[in-house]
């Protein structure tokens, strides 16, 4: 259970966000939706330690959680993928998926990269939860739903509790959708993770989480289940 | 892969021939320039391209490992001079040769490790760091040498450029070795496969937590050593070390790379490839000369045909997106 209680955030004078707060069970997925500006990034930045609040707590489990680096909040077993942000493009999809952990063979100075099994690794990673990609491709030549798996099933690899998705859901396709649907409904499941996902496309957040919540001017305006309310209803909430 | 090829066998013979292009470009080169000029294709001609290709293709190894990082070390020439001419220095104040050889190599890892620190630490421009670190060093050999080449260099320290097994002169296996462990070093190792990644995107790098900034000083540090090592190979071969002995070779280290398809913005190259490139560029300078093309003309039909080897590979980066 994560337990996010009155954050304020202020940039100077501007205040991105003011006593927010909210609670998830273990294993259920928020979606946090908001116009440009309204506080979803900010808020995601906090829980991933790359911002720290102005006032407020975050419990995990009851605990007191201060988070001074996103290195801190991987400690706890909280993780972000970012699309656009963590892959190399010019690399290939196993060499993205092991960066900065690579698997390596060898006796005393002569040490080099297992790659056979770097790459079989990344294979059975991906396809556990029903999606397939060739390990051997240039993550710069995945298409966007491609990208979000690379960049998710990395994440969950950490075994973190929480997952944070930060605007993960643009340049999808129409079927691309479905199966980035499918493959987030398969890792919150077999993993039991909990999951906080900040998206734009208001469609893909009410089907795949089990709880809404919309900021306007870094204020929560409505938080509920995501059964409860229609897409209409959530632009009404988004709008001044 | 044995598949793929008894699959789709025209897929994968287009594939290895952009895979591989430079070396294609320079066979080709070689082969269609034999017709026209037959001397280039002796036997004696041939290994002298193999043997004055050496110190192209170490400086532009260096020039690659920068490059892969986003980087770029323009030093690395003045390295090429400094570094042999300090050990030569210790050498006459002492110390024995075998260990003012082994000095070489350390005094370009150790220039190239001040170039990554200040790059690195005070955000300095690469560009502007080496520039720099080049004139300081070329000035200090001038001070040194009083602008005058050092020769009578020790027996010991010519011995790669002396000894001959067959025709072929001991250096070509000393490059071919060094050549070997930077390209297992580059494919097959963390810190190899690392500066990839960093040169790729820095923030991804950091981010999956690769210490970017120690990845980048290493980077400048091999491109000293392999400076130093073209300094040590150079002089092994022509007896003598001067203040500019290296500096012709600036810009074949920087074409070489490039034409071989290494990107100037990091992340992409093969290492197979840049021996290609760095014969192709030793190639274009000897066929200038050996057609007879004097005098003031030399430089820039040299400049012109790396500049069109320059274009094809722009044009096969467009082909294959890479």
């Amino acid at each position: 259970m994560i337990e996010v209680k009155d954050i304020c955030k202020s940039f100077g004078t501007v205040r991105a966000l003011s006593k927010v707060s909210f609670e998830l069970e273990r294993g259920k997925i928020l979606g946090l939706v908001g116009d440009n500006g309204a506080g979803n990034s900010t808020l995601l930045k906090i829980l991933s330690g790359d911002l720290q609040p102005s006032a407020g707590a975050i419990y995990l489990e009851g605990r007191r959680m201060t988070f001074r680096s996103p290195a801190d909040a991987m400690r706890m077993r909280i993780a972000i993928a970012y699309q656009f942000l963590e892959l190399v493009d010019s690399a290939m999809v196993w060499e993205n998926f092991f960066m900065g952990r690579e698997l390596t063979k060898g006796i005393g100075p002569f040490v080099f990269l297992d790659i056979p099994k770097m790459k079989q690794l990344t294979a059975a990673a991906i396809s556990k939860y029903g999606a397939g990609l060739d390990v051997r491709r240039e993550a710069g030549e995945l298409s966007g739903e491609e990208r979000q798996i690379l960049a998710v099933t990395r994440a969950i690899e950490a075994n973190p509790e929480i997952l944070l998705l930060d605007e993960s859901f643009t340049r999808l396709s129409l079927e691309g959708r479905k199966e980035i649907v499918d493959f987030l409904r398969e890792v919150n499941k077999r993993n039991d993770i909990t999951m906080v996902i900040v998206s734009h496309d208001l469609d893909l957040v009410k089907e795949l989480s089990h709880y809404i919540m919309v900021l306007r001017g870094g204020e929560r305006v409505y938080y509920g289940r995501s059964d409860d309310i229609s897409i209409d209803e959530i632009v009404s909430y988004m709008l001044p | 892969m044995r598949s793929k090829w008894v699959r789709y066998p025209l897929g994968a013979v287009r594939t290895g021939v952009m895979n591989y292009y430079t070396w294609f470009m320079f066979v080709g080169i070689y082969v269609v320039t034999g017709i026209f000029v037959p001397t280039i294709l002796s036997s004696a001609i041939l290994l002298n391209v193999l043997v004055q290709g050496t110190t192209v293709c170490l400086l532009s190894f260096g020039m690659t490992f920068v490059m892969l990082v986003g980087e770029i070390d323009l030093s690395m020439v003045a390295v090429a001079a400094f570094s042999p001419m300090g050990a030569i220095l210790a050498w006459e104040a002492g110390l024995p040769v075998p260990a003012a050889i082994v000095l070489t190599p350390l005094l370009g890892c150790g220039i190239g490790f001040c170039n990554g620190v200040m790059i690195t630490r005070l955000k300095i421009p690469s560009l502007v760091q080496t520039v720099a670190m080049w004139w300081m060093l070329e000035g200090v050999v001038l001070i040194v040498t009083r602008g005058v080449a050092k020769a009578g260099l020790p027996d010991t320290w010519m011995l790669l450029g002396r000894i001959f097994i067959g025709p072929i002169p001991l250096l070509v296996f000393f490059f071919l070795l060094v050549v070997v462990i930077a390209i297992l070093f580059a494919r097959r190792t963390v810190t190899g496969r690392r500066l990839y990644m960093v040169g790729g995107s820095r923030q991804a790098s950091s981010a999956m937590g690769i210490p970017v900034n120690r990845i980048r000083i290493i980077s400048f540090m091999i491109s000293g050593l392999f400076a130093a090592l073209a300094g040590y190979v150079s002089s092994s071969r022509m007896g003598f070390v001067s203040a500019s002995f290296a500096v012709e070779w600036l810009m074949p280290a920087i074409a070489a790379p490039v034409i071989a398809g290494v990107s100037l913005t990091g992340g992409r190259g093969n290492f197979v490839n840049v021996i290609a490139g760095a014969y192709l560029v030793q190639l274009i300078v000897m066929v200038v000369r050996a057609g007879g093309v004097g005098g003031y003309f030399t430089e820039f039909v040299q400049g012109l045909l790396v500049f069109i080897a320059i274009l094809v590979n722009a044009g096969r980066q467009r082909v294959t997106g890479k």
